[in-house]
């Protein structure tokens, strides 16, 4: 494989506060089994990449634990693997929070020159989650012969939605126009965190961007370049489903997004299985009152009560009476009998006392933090 | 020089048939056999010596070893993959001296002296790999080197009418054999051997070795090597387990077995933290429930898909149960697909079967005699055609 990946496992930490006071973006839980990191790093493992480099800065520990010896991926190998991207820290080393990706990627430095028999570097944002084969978006890359690709979505709606990046294109899927942090028109296309770049150059960027200070990718290189006509861009257009994940909202609507088949059908398929970390659980049990309709229930979990349109993720206790709908319930969390949940997320090993009511809305969800009794 | 010793490993015999599970064991040794879910039956010796701080498993294979082989591979599920010891997957194998097929359970330890010599343990657990049970061999270990045993073999009070079927110790107040018997017509005692013997290597070894020049034996612990430790008064103990433990060499009985696991009492005690059953886990995501889907008193692993109505079941991973199918009292294996409408009721269905749309797979026992009802088995990769019958006691 000519391409090795980067994972930025930091991007929106901020904006998901209640759930990232332990853990960074990365280690974020999802889908009853998964990390937020478990999307990119399993496609790069699907898609045949051997070496994964994964940028982290802040409260890694989770995401550490998670990785663990990236056995579960099938990275733990004598050549290439994963490996871990902490800062370096030197003496008039940046310790603060993130400047920009650039800043990031100058930890990746040393990584990138030592696996100098991968020509392409693909980064990805951990904070996209999608089932894609970067294989097709390589050979698209190269036949193109532009200096990047930027993977996206097509825009089929108009929307307030707002992107990181808005993309127009020619029929070549040559970009022709670029805005940062901007609705997009229908017809125009949505970026979602993932690029293809040579190595040589990508290196070149980081080197001569970071001495002089500058440190935001998108914006001052991307756009800056561009602007000046100094850079071409491909844009590989993914049809299938992509949810990003930026704030509070869009990770509720996420997690029960994949309660929809479709959508559920794109992002776990057979032949592209997501990987995630092994906890050896019991098979889920559920009892003799239990009604769970519309809902996936990860193993270990023992659900007495009623569940509607919910994600419930491993060890986790639902007792007689208790009634949840629309809730995300992350691993070892307890709902105690005649509880009544909607619209709540749930963080880890959380116990939701007898009778207790809490309801959020549909477009604010009530977040509990891990570890506490309500 | 000083050469590097292990305590105790652990010897798995795990060639055997199972002939009595018919359609399930027709490609894979029995020990291979899905379980509860997710597990294999396997994976509960290989788990006990884990969690009894055994890290070297000889796991002697010889039926149809391939799927035991790759489910086994480095034994990496089970923390055993390890610079030294380990999970080892010992086949026979042709040699100088010999080339011959494992003749019985003595002789499969016999073909491997050299393996187990290379560990120089004092100790050597021989385990068999049939039954479903939490043990802790470290306890029996301990109690093998107070009674300065140089055999101990664990024993289970069972019901006489079940005694004459096993192999029957009778023991003395201290615990020391006195008398053992392979099934027995007239019990003298209702102790029966589970086939988990712990023994001192050194003697051990000495015994394989006569019990290989003797041409008239079957090379047999249980027929040859217990008896012959017993004959030459050599200190031998029994251990007294208490706790769950379950033959699953027969179609009911695995079935029964699985239907333990619904028992909300949980008599494996299959949710203690402290001492897990592994398994080796595929990449599937989590269990979907659809909208009409209702599932009780249920064990359901990872990856199904249920759409139909589930009671009384244990599905396994990967399952997928179609709007309207009804599943109740039956044993679902991995990967297994019920289409629509079709009605499944104290049956196993193997892996990968598909059991097409309005199809029935058994039926509940109340309006047939004793006699004429059982469950009905489907065995691995078959097609139940849409609409068809199998009947209690059935096996396809």
């Amino acid at each position: 494989m000519k391409m090795t990946g980067i994972i930025f496992s930091e991007m929106y930490t901020d904006a998901l506060n209640s759930l990232t006071q332990d853990r960074n973006m990365g280690a974020i839980p999802f889908g009853g089994r998964y990390r937020l990191v478990d999307f990119a790093l399993s496609n790069m493992v699907n898609s045949g990449i051997l070496n994964v480099g994964v940028l982290v800065k802040q409260h890694y520990h989770s995401l550490m634990d998670h990785l663990s010896n990236s056995q579960e991926w099938d990275l733990n190998r004598k050549n290439g693997g994963l490996q871990l991207l902490p800062p370096f820290t030197t003496e008039n080393a940046h310790t603060g929070d993130s400047r920009g990706k650039l800043d990031e990627l100058r930890n990746a430095l040393d990584y990138l020159e030592t696996i100098s028999t991968t020509p392409y570097v693909l980064m990805a944002d951990a904070y996209v989650l999608c089932n894609i084969d970067y294989r097709a978006a390589l050979e698209e890359h190269i036949a193109s012969g532009c200096d990047i690709t930027m993977f996206a979505t097509k825009v089929t709606e108009s929307s307030q939605q707002e992107y990181a990046s808005v993309m127009g294109a020619d029929s070549n899927h040559k970009m022709t126009s670029y805005a940062l942090s901007y609705t997009a028109k229908p017809g125009e296309y949505a970026s979602m965190g993932h690029m293809i770049i040579s190595r040589e150059f990508l290196i070149n960027v980081i080197k001569d961007y970071t001495a002089r200070g500058i440190y935001d990718f998108l914006r001052d290189f991307v756009q800056h370049e561009f602007n000046r006509g100094r850079l071409s861009v491909n844009i590989y257009e993914v049809d299938s489903t992509v949810l990003r994940i930026r704030n509070m909202n869009d990770y509720f609507q996420s997690s029960l997004a994949i309660l929809n088949d479709d959508v559920a059908a794109d992002l776990f398929r057979g032949d592209r299985p997501i990987h995630t970390r092994v906890t050896d659980e019991v098979p889920a049990y559920y009892g003799l009152e239990c009604q769970a309709t519309r809902s996936i229930i990860a193993d270990g979990c023992i659900v007495d009560g009623c569940v509607e349109s919910s994600v419930v993720s491993r060890g986790v206790k639902i007792a007689k009476g208790a009634k949840l709908k629309n809730c995300v319930i992350m691993g070892g969390s307890e709902v105690g009998e005649g509880a009544c949940l909607e619209n709540v997320i749930v963080d880890k090993r959380v116990t939701i006392s007898a009778g207790a009511q809490l309801k959020g809305l549909a477009s604010n969800p009530v977040v509990i933090r891990k570890g506490v009794t309500v | 020089m000083f050469q590097r010793k292990k305590e105790c490993i652990a010897m798995l015999l795990a060639g055997g048939q199972g002939s009595r599970l018919y359609v399930l064991t027709k490609d894979t040794a029995k020990p291979a056999v899905p379980f509860g879910g997710k597990y294999r039956i396997i994976d509960f010796p290989l788990s006990n010596c884990i969690n009894s701080g055994i890290d070297t498993v000889g796991v002697l294979t010889q039926y149809q070893p391939l799927e035991l082989n790759d489910y086994i591979g480095n034994g990496q599920p089970w923390d055993l993959n390890r610079n030294w010891g380990g999970a080892h997957v010992l086949p026979p194998y042709t040699g100088t001296k010999s080339d011959s097929w494992y003749k019985g359970t003595a002789n499969a330890i016999y073909q491997n002296i050299a393996f187990v010599d290379r560990y120089n343990p004092e100790y050597v657990a021989v385990l068999g790999g049939d039954h479903i049970y939490k043990m802790d061999y470290n306890k029996m270990l301990r109690y093998h080197k107070e009674k300065g045993a140089e055999c101990t073999i664990a024993v289970m009070p069972v019901s006489m009418e079940e005694a004459t079927r096993m192999g029957i110790m009778s023991a003395d107040e201290n615990g020391a054999i006195t008398d053992f018997e392979e099934k027995p017509k007239q019990p003298k005692s209702n102790l029966a051997s589970m086939g988990i013997y712990i023994f001192t290597w050194a003697t051990l070894r000495e015994y394989l070795i006569a019990d290989e020049d003797d041409p008239n034996s079957e090379n047999d612990f249980g027929k040859n090597i217990i008896p012959n430790f017993l004959k030459d008064g050599r200190p031998m103990y029994a251990y007294s387990f208490e706790g769950y433990w379950k033959d699953v060499g027969t179609l009911n009985s695995l079935w029964d077995a699985n239907m333990d696991l619904l028992d909300p009492s949980d008599p494996i005690n299959m949710r203690d933290p402290s001492f897990r059953i592994y398994a080796r886990n595929y990449s599937a995501p989590a269990t979907r429930l659809g909208s009409g889907a209702k599932v009780t008193n249920s064990f359901v692993a990872e990856g199904c898909t249920i759409r139909g109505n589930v009671e009384h079941s244990v599905l396994y991973t990967g399952c997928q149960i179609e709007e309207g199918a009804v599943v109740t009292g039956a044993v679902v294996m991995p990967n297994a697909v019920v289409r629509k409408g079709a009605n499944l009721s104290y049956c196993i269905v193997g892996e990968q079967c598909v059991i097409e749309e309005g199809a029935k797979i058994g039926e509940r026992p109340e309006n047939y005699l004793d006699a004429d009802w059982g469950i009905a088995v489907v065995g691995h990769q078959r097609t139940i055609t849409a609409g068809s019958v199998v009947k209690p006691k059935e096996i396809i």
